[in-house]
């Protein structure tokens, strides 16, 4: 199965995420979310990103937050709107709200 | 193209969870999809008329109201509505109301299917 995972808040995603698996397993970081993609933690990228996942993180919360591109962690792929419905009816079929 | 159903329980203004289901809902509009949206809980909020536009405030009653004009179903739980003392009378024009077995329907009809919960 491939499974689509939204994760909106920082710092409080439940355990739920680390049990999930799936086939295709995406990590989609919007509003709060972002901030996995976008801040450090004691220098290093937040634990988050470990995870054996594709990363996405949506641009229009990243720049609303005062970040640019540029800020994003390389693993996390920058996607607006459009990029996302593509990403919905394209790459993943369930998804999930943590 | 497909279909999109989108379910959200999160509250009108208090969160920017609904503003996000409506961008959402808009950018697959807009690319030829079909979408419905299911306003449960806090969200019913969102299909009640007379909504004010405040400079700092979210307001998506106009973005809902085109989206409807463009063919998105919306339809609000009925018993979400009137616990929260609002009827009918006060629905925004082109909203539904249904109990929960239009949202299972929807689901089952549905390509895509986002479960947006509450806050």
């Amino acid at each position: 199965m491939k499974l689509g995972i939204f994760v909106n808040q920082y710092k409080c995603t439940s355990e739920a995420l680390d049990r999930m698996k799936a086939d295709r397993l995406g990590i989609i970081l919007v509003q709060n979310g972002i901030y996995y993609a976008t801040v450090k933690e004691n220098g290093k990228a937040a634990a988050l990103l470990d995870k054996d996942a594709e990363f996405y993180a949506l641009s229009e919360d990243i720049q609303s937050r005062g970040f640019t591109e540029s800020d994003v962690d390389g693993k996390v792929k920058v996607i607006d709107y459009n990029g996302l419905v593509d990403l919905i009816f394209n790459d993943y079929e369930k998804f999930a709200w943590i | 193209m497909g279909k999109l159903t989108i379910g959200v329980f999160s509250s009108l203004v208090g969160s920017m969870t609904l503003d996000f289901a409506v961008k959402l809902a808009e950018a697959a509009k807009n690319k030829g999809h079909d979408v419905d949206m299911w306003l449960s809980g806090n969200a019913t909020m969102l299909s009640k008329k007379t909504q004010k536009k405040f400079r700092d405030y979210s307001y998506l009653e106009g973005p809902v109201k085109d989206l409807i004009g463009k063919g998105m179903q919306v339809t609000a739980c009925e018993a979400c509505a009137e616990a929260r003392g609002y009827h009918k009378e006060d629905t925004l024009e082109g909203c539904h109301r249904h109990s929960m077995d239009w949202y299972l329907a929807s689901c089952f009809s549905a390509d895509r299917v986002m479960h947006i919960g509450g806050e």
